[in-house]
């Protein structure tokens, strides 16, 4: 991927993680509403603690990626946690903007897979 | 809501960018310079600091602590008119250090840095948000 290609790719996705999980901070219990029935069943807590600790996971995820601090790591769990959400959603008219992010975080991921780092030093 | 998510998607930017200055000095290495060749004249010169400290320190800090008042309130927390009264007066002392540091690349040392440029238009941009609207209201 091109080196400036990826900074923007990296820095776009990490207002979006920090800006959601600030989002669900806001009004956790709103958002439970994208969790599906059978999902809410076999959580093992609430789900407005569930989507707390979404929100939590957004934050510390989106904040790795902004000050690009163990990015591959970041955009791993970015990528596994979309997909995630996507399982446990499914896929509207809203959810299906997360294809796009999982791309991009699956993007960053092999872009940096440890085998192949040379595409990434600004 | 609007005028808030700008504000905190700007201060992401300036930590973002910030935050690479900061990792480049740290380890001694040349920033790159997206635009133009200036920006380690910029940056190594007698104006990056302020105090006795460098300005891209001095920038994380700003956008720090302007991205958690944003998020402080959104969420709700704390005293929403003195967070919205401080955010305030810290963009608009930053705009006129911007407008300063600006006329020092002109005038002074004849050189342009991509990063402070971007960061000048960052903080011009958080201005003109808090200037249009108020912040105190969702």
């Amino acid at each position: 991927m091109n080196n400036y290609a990826f900074h923007v790719l990296r820095v776009g996705m990490a207002i979006t993680f920090l800006w959601v999980g600030v989002l669900i901070f806001q009004s956790p219990e709103a958002w439970t509403g994208f969790i599906k029935p059978w999902v809410a069943d076999i959580l093992i807590t609430t789900p407005e603690k569930a989507m707390i600790g979404t929100a939590i996971f957004d934050i510390i995820v989106g904040f790795l990626l902004l000050i690009d601090f163990w990015t591959f790591w970041a955009s791993f769990f970015a990528a596994l946690h979309l997909a995630l959400v996507l399982l446990v959603s499914g896929i509207d008219a809203i959810t299906v903007r997360d294809i796009g992010l999982l791309a991009g975080a699956l993007a960053m991921a092999v872009n940096l897979w440890p085998e192949n780092k040379n595409t990434r030093s600004l | 809501m609007t005028a808030l998510a700008i504000l905190f998607t700007m201060a992401s930017l300036g930590l973002s960018e910030t935050a690479y200055l900061i990792r480049k000095r740290k380890a001694s290495e040349l920033p790159v310079c997206p635009i133009g060749e200036d920006c380690v004249v910029v940056l190594n010169s007698r104006y990056n600091k302020f105090l006795g400290v460098h300005n891209e320190y001095l920038g994380f800090v700003f956008y720090a602590v302007v991205s958690l008042i944003a998020v402080l309130l959104v969420v709700g927390v704390g005293p929403r008119d003195l967070m919205a009264y401080f955010a305030k007066i810290m963009i608009f002392g930053a705009s006129f250090a911007s407008l300063f540091l600006l006329y020092i690349q002109w005038r002074v040392l004849k050189a342009w840095c991509f990063w402070c440029v971007m960061s000048a238009v960052t903080i011009f941009v958080m201005a003109s948000v808090v200037l249009t609207s108020n912040i105190t209201i969702l």
